[in-house]
């Protein structure tokens, strides 16, 4: 049997080209979607890119060091308020105002952190809430940082910024650009950036998590008193979590901002949090993949059910004297959804994914074995 | 004067609302150790309930209340029955995600059925009231604080001296002795739901007394139960109780002197001051006032 | 006559795990069993298997079958189970500290077979073990070790059953009182009810209980008259391999001298 391929004169298994092949596929569709998709779509997507990155960053502390957080959004909303200081207020370069971002984000957390450290479960899940609603009334009462209850603007990115550069050489992400005759547009231009900065993190995670401070981050979520007989530094360990946990959240939330212009301090609520929290645990909780999942589920989701309304019959648009709205129906929808998601898969989309992989690997594998006769290792699974 | 004494009666009074709710998350969170998020959705689902049983159905009031208080501990228990026993045993943070499924689906059930648009509860008191020594006692108040008690009162004889209520707490501290010396524990569970969603409904058509309407964002009063369950301690239902009452105080007390004597903290500051003084207190005691520390072993 | 009966028992844990293999045991009417094995004979899985807990550790029957009372009780509710007289008190004792003594009996009466004869099982329990009577009002987790597993054993028996099963009632304890508990359960298998225990100590298997089996890695390896099965060589070299160290030797050796 010839399942095996010789490939520059490596013993190759055919699983194993179908899935670089697979990847290289992947790669190039991902880079060739702004071209393909309308701005509809492709806004739709760079709102999941964004909200992976910041979901990326709870995964750290939920879902890896076990420390449940409802607080995400504030740190979002100190990342967003960031750029507004110094890329709009101080005019600095979005190079410097996005990592700024997370890096005030994640001395926000370096704050909260010693509070939330006290405690455990959902006793932190509570006070994070806490965080969101103290968090929000100052944002409504501090009119310079936040425009107050009106809101504010949020500078878009620019490369290559400033007078001192000619106008060939800067781009301006609200504006979009032209690249060699093809324009990309502003969508296309957030749609890389986010893309890049998620690929970066998600990397760093994966690194992250096989190091000693990865380890240990892990060791906490298992079994706190165990581990700090272990030897590791519980305090150093949770706030490490906490930190890169809002420094992702920061970036996030300045990308969030800048991509949408314009931000209220009223969005920065528990609703929001809590789409976090749903992200990574309908994705896959503490998976690196899970984030990107999860917020590909929880932002896609009510998104696509509101575009698709129009064709479903007994829907209205925009009732306020009772019968079924697009909005309340997406809404059922979404949340019958996730109760019927986790109950059928609690490890969520990643578990999913690995069920279908592997059910995918016994079918590549399929040929070898005459389909007449079952193995008996087949049956008894 | 007055005022102050004023501010303490509403505050009594808002207060063991949150008693109510806080209850139906230590209730919850005592049997299985989840924090209900949907404690609120049944909340305006119960006030809604009354509502309609109330004007719609012309139901007598007090019937109106017993048939809202059975949709509640219906949703509650077939919940339970037909969701969570499936994921009993899975992390507790999928479990909460789900009750915040149940939270999203209420809430939006609720508004496709009754729209945006305030709408009166079909209570008899109104803004009737009786003003002993200048201060204003509205009657809606009043029958809050009197029912309040009852119901807790009547929890508490259950809890200690029932059957089920031993039940409840035998499945609280240990589920698998629970179960080994024959408690059924899932009717346990169904009875922890129910129990939910029945004080639900109360404090739900309590708190829609005073303001004397309904509308959708009842349901995020919940989220004010939060710091009065943490106060009290997560499994400790005496402690939701006075956790409850010392939040509403705090919430009407900061809402009458906060504007005058410390606007610095910004407008409807009485809004977070509950949180603020949960942290307070977490600061010093990490399990609240009435919650122990669970026993780790190693 | 047989009150139980198991057969060519097969229980895994999450479809994948083997804890026994064609277990087959039975005990009669008024009759006393120990189970015997080393830690992770699969001892515990077995009760599991006949108490209805198996589902609660994601474990299942896949084979074999148990009657109790001539009817088949897999898959059964432990509250239907207890409810028609088998009662067990776990490894490890766990009483529920938070409540009293009290109300922990009261909790073993939850599905007892006659509920109106509760006070009168009460006091009949507490004549039994005495040091319980004295502390009713206090918070059971307050007991020492000894009286904990009393209570466990106590809260079992409020359920008035035909079958107690025990596991691993001497964990811990010294010899002192595992020898009053000894004399406790020989008092209850006097007094009708059947026994069906899980021990490591072979002083109280011998103690307490006619019949034994041995289980290793699963399986039912030697099964014969409690105090034959302790003094077979096989046996011993077997128990000794794997689990019991020398004073229990001693300790069986010791009784039988007596
Ligand atoms: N809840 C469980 N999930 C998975 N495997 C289990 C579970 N409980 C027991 N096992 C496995 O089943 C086997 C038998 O375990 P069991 O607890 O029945 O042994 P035991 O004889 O009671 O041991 P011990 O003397 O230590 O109590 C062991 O290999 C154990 O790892
Ligand atoms: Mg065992």
């Amino acid at each position: 049997m010839s399942s095996e391929v010789r490939v520059l004169g490596r013993t190759v298994s055919a699983a194993g080209l179908i899935a670089a092949g697979s990847v290289v596929a992947a790669a190039a569709l991902t880079v060739a979607l702004p071209f393909m998709l309308n701005a509809f779509w492709l806004s739709t997507l760079v709102f999941i890119l964004i909200y992976a990155i910041a979901a990326l960053g709870l995964n750290v502390l939920t879902g890896y060091t076990g420390q449940v957080s409802l607080g995400h959004a504030f740190f979002l909303a100190v990342g967003a308020y960031t750029a507004k200081v110094l890329g709009g207020d101080h005019q600095l370069m979005a190079l410097i105002w996005i990592p700024a971002a997370g890096v005030v984000a994640g001395l926000c957390g370096l704050i909260v952190g010693p509070v939330a450290l006290r405690l455990r479960g959902l006793y932190l899940a509570i006070v994070t809430i806490g965080i969101v609603f103290i968090g929000q009334h100052i944002f409504l009462n501090v009119d310079s940082l936040s425009g107050g209850p009106q809101g504010t603007a949020i500078p878009s990115v620019q490369i290559g910024a400033g007078a001192q550069c000619q106008p060939s050489c800067s781009v301006d992400f609200s504006q979009g650009t032209s690249l060699g005759g093809a324009t990309i547009d502003h969508n296309a231009l957030y749609y890389y950036l986010s893309l890049f900065i998620l690929v970066l993190g998600m990397l760093f995670v994966r690194n992250l998590v096989r190091t000693r401070t990865g380890r240990a981050l892990q060791a906490v979520r298992e079994r706190e008193v165990a581990a700090s007989l272990m030897g590791i530094n519980l305090v150093r360990t949770k706030l490490a979590a906490f930190v890169i946990s809002s420094f992702l959240a920061g970036v996030g939330g300045a990308l969030f901002g800048s991509y949408l212009s314009f931000v209220r301090p009223q969005s920065w609520d528990l609703i929001l949090s809590i789409s976090f929290v749903a992200m990574i645990i309908v994705g896959g909780i503490g998976t690196v993949w899970g984030p990107l999942l999860g917020a590909i589920f929880v932002a896609g989701t009510p998104t696509v059910l509101n575009h698709y309304a129009d064709s479903v019959p007994f829907l209205q648009h925009g009732s306020s004297s009772g019968g079924l709205s697009i909005n309340e129906f997406s809404s059922i929808f979404y949340g019958a959804l996730i109760i019927l998601f986790l109950v059928l898969e609690p490890r969520g989309v990643v578990g999913l994914a690995g069920r279908a992989i592997a059910l995918a690997q016994r079918l590549a594998r399929g040929p070898a074995i005459p389909p007449s006769t079952p193995l008996p290792s087949q049956q008894s699974a | 004067m007055t005022t102050f004494y004023q501010l303490l009666f509403s505050g009594f009074a808002l207060g063991c609302v949150y008693a109510l709710v806080a209850l139906g998350f230590t209730v919850i969170y005592r049997s299985s150790q989840v924090i209900n998020f949907a404690q609120g959705s049944l909340l305006a689902l119960g006030a809604y309930m009354v509502s309609w049983f109330a004007i719609d159905k012309s139901l007598p009031f007090g019937l109106a209340v017993l048939a809202a208080i059975g949709v509640c501990v219906l949703v509650g228990v077939v919940f339970q029955r037909l969701v969570l026993r499936w994921v009993a045993g899975q992390p507790v943070f999928v479990i909460v995600m789900i009750t915040i499924g149940l939270s999203i689906v209420i809430d939006a059930s609720v508004s496709a059925k009754f729209g945006a648009n305030p709408r009166l509860l079909g209570d008899p008191w109104s803004s009737s009231a009786v003003h002993p020594g200048g201060v204003t006692l509205i009657w809606a108040k009043i029958w809050t604080i009197v029912t309040v008690f009852g119901v807790l009162l009547g929890f508490f004889l259950f809890d200690r001296y029932s059957r089920y209520g031993l039940a409840m707490r035998a499945t609280a501290a240990d589920e698998e002795a629970a179960m080994a010396v024959g408690v059924p524990t899932r009717r346990v569970f169904a009875l922890a739901w129910g129990v939910a969603g029945a004080v639900a409904t109360v404090g739900g058509f309590f708190l829609a007394t005073f303001p004397n309407q309904l509308d959708p964002s009842i349901s995020a009063v919940a989220l004010l139960a939060f710091p009065a369950i943490i106060l009290g301690g997560l499994d400790s239902p005496a402690g939701a109780v006075v956790g409850g009452v010392t939040i509403g105080l705090v919430e009407e007390l900061t809402k009458g002197y906060q504007p005058a004597h410390a606007s610095w903290l910004g407008t409807n500051f009485y809004v977070i001051a509950p949180y603020v003084v949960m942290i307070l207190v977490l600061m010093v005691k990490p399990y609240g006032l009435f919650g122990r520390a669970p026993v780790e072993r190693i | 006559m047989t009150l139980l009966e198991v057969s060519g028992l097969t229980v895994t844990y999450g479809g994948a795990v083997l804890a026994c293999e064609g277990v087959s045991l039975s005990v009669d009417e008024g009759g006393s069993v120990c189970l015997l094995g080393a830690n992770g004979a699969g001892k515990t899985s077995v009760l599991r298997a006949i108490t209805g807990l198996l589902r609660y550790h994601n474990g299942a029957v896949v084979h074999g079958s148990i009657t109790f009372d001539g009817r088949s009780i897999i898959g059964a509710d432990t509250s239907k189970l207890v409810a028609s007289g088998i009662a067990q008190a776990l490894e490890g004792r766990r009483i529920f500290r938070d409540l009293t003594v009290s109300d922990n009996l009261r909790a073993g009466a939850f599905s007892a077979r006659d509920r109106s004869r509760e006070k009168r099982v009460r006091d009949e329990v507490l004549q039994l073990f005495p040091p319980l009577a004295a502390r009713l009002g206090q918070a059971a987790g307050y007991l020492s070790g000894g009286e904990q597993q009393m209570l466990a054993i106590a809260r079992a028996m409020m359920a008035q059953p035909r079958l107690l099963i025990l596991d691993e009632p001497s964990l811990g304890l010294a010899p002192l009182v595992v020898e009053q508990i000894g004399a406790s359960l020989r008092e209850i298998v006097a007094g009708g009810c059947s026994l069906m225990m899980v021990e490591q100590s072979t002083a109280l298997a011998l103690a307490t209980t006619s019949y034994a089996y041995l289980l290793e890695n699963g399986c039912v390896t030697h099964h014969d008259r409690t105090a034959h099965l302790l003094a077979d060589e096989r046996v011993r070299a077997s128990y000794l391999g794997t689990s019991a160290g020398q004073a229990e030797v001693a300790a069986v050796t010791g009784e039988k001298a007596r």
